[in-house]
């Protein structure tokens, strides 16, 4: 996971008490509700210039830092096709 | 007299920003609303209100790559449709939107709509519904879609809501039986139609303190003018200081309005701040109107006066987002209130 990334999405975690995110890191257990989840949808995308997938728009993509991360990377493979 | 009478396809035109965040010019948005106030009645002032903030926002955003909603955007701009944002829930309520239950299944490759909207605006009147419907299971903004329904399509039954006031607005419950969906209703990204919304409220509730500024600034006026021509035998009302002094308490109270209307016009809140800016705005009206309306005594009381106007208004605090929730949400939220600076983008 890149550094701006784990920058954009502490932004938007109430909770992390210092602790350090991991890629499986449960996101809600850091706060991230639905408010929180859809600013951080925009910001994400925003910040990297793309648009996730159809298919990644899940609860499951907003779940751990890997899987946004891993929508993020695909949106870019998308958007380099 | 109905807002489209009062408005031209010109002046909604210019109410768009298609480059802004929100799609909406809220200086123009202003005026036009400033002039609504005084023009049309409050229902069609609400009317127009949701269409222009939220709806056609909504709808531009979708224009370049989507015919219907072009088209349909069109036709509500130059005034020969109508369009309900369907997004309310029957007996759910309205700040729970992510339980929603109107549903969207489908049934082998073909779409279905099965559910119910209820309160609102626009339904008695509309050619199109802006439905907000879940696809997925999952209680997550991801598990909605945007459905722009004709509501001449089979299945779908339209009833006014039991109100006695708010004349223009439309305001009436939606059901949806079964209804076959054409994939070209079906508008935008699935897993997108509620964080778009949720977006888009900022812009309706920057509109509404918009609206509230006006009505109150206009109902001082005419308190102001009451209370000079009010004889007392030894001068008017307005010589007593006692009353003065309450008038200039909801000036001060305009102007605490004013000031944060002048702010967003020109940064747009973000959702914390237009839900602060929602009860603000409410608890602002209720204030002014409800002085106004003692400070005019029986003329208060005149059909079309200040008595009807405060009942009216008083959905300032109810629709969009009623104060309780609004409260519950900023509670929540507390702790990215308290900070110097905003967390995020909230």
């Amino acid at each position: 996971m890149e550094q701006e990334f784990v920058d954009v999405l502490c932004a938007h975690l109430p909770r992390t008490g210092g602790a350090e995110l991991s890629p499986s890191s449960d996101l809600r257990e850091f706060g991230l509700d639905s408010m929180r989840s859809i600013e951080l949808l925009f910001a994400v995308e925003d910040t990297f210039g793309v648009v996730l997938p159809d298919d990644r728009l899940t609860d499951d993509t907003f779940r751990t830092p890997g899987a946004l991360w891993s929508a993020i990377e695909a949106a870019r493979a998308q958007a380099n096709t | 007299m109905g807002w489209r009478e009062a408005i031209s396809p010109a002046e909604v035109r210019a109410t768009l920003d298609d480059e802004a965040p929100l799609g909406v010019d809220f200086g123009a948005l202003d005026q036009v609303l400033a002039r609504l106030t005084t023009e049309v009645g409050s229902g069609e002032t609400l009317s127009a209100c949701v269409q222009l903030a939220t709806v056609l926002p909504i709808l531009r955003s979708f224009a370049a790559r989507h015919d219907l909603a072009g088209e349909v955007a069109d036709r509500l701009i130059e005034g020969t449709a109508t369009v309900a944002l369907a997004a309310t829930e029957a007996d759910l309520a309205g700040d729970a939107l992510l339980h929603a239950r109107t549903r969207l299944t489908d049934d082998n490759g073909s779409w279905r709509l099965v559910g119910a909207k209820e309160w609102i605006t626009n339904a008695t009147s509309c050619n199109y519904a802006l439905v907000l419907a879940r696809h997925a299971d999952a209680t997550h903004f991801t598990s909605f879609s945007w459905v722009l329904l004709p509501t001449s399509a089979d299945g779908v039954t339209i009833g006014p809501a039991a109100v006695a006031r708010l004349e223009g607005s439309g305001l009436g419950h939606l059901r949806f039986r079964d209804v076959a969906v054409d994939p070209v209703w079906m508008i935008g990204t699935p897993g997108r139609a509620l964080a778009q919304l949720t977006r888009q409220l900022s812009a309706e509730r920057l509109a509404g303190a918009l609206w509230a500024r006006s009505a109150c600034r206009n109902a001082l006026q005419q308190t102001v003018q009451y209370l000079s021509h009010r004889e007392t035998g030894s001068g008017t009302r307005w010589c007593n200081s006692a009353i003065r002094a309450r008038f200039t308490r909801c000036l001060v109270r305009l102007t605490e309005l004013d000031s944060l209307c002048r702010h967003y016009v020109t940064r747009p809140p973000t959702q914390l701040e237009a839900m602060a800016l929602k009860v603000t705005m409410a608890d602002v009206a209720s204030q002014i109107l409800g002085e106004c309306a003692d400070l005019q005594g029986a003329a208060a009381l005149r059909e079309g006066g200040i008595v009807d106007l405060r009942s009216e208004l008083a959905m300032f605090a109810i629709a969009g987002g009623a104060t309780g929730s609004m409260l519950e949400q900023l509670a929540e939220h507390a702790d990215d209130l308290l900070l110097p600076r905003p967390r995020g983008a909230l």
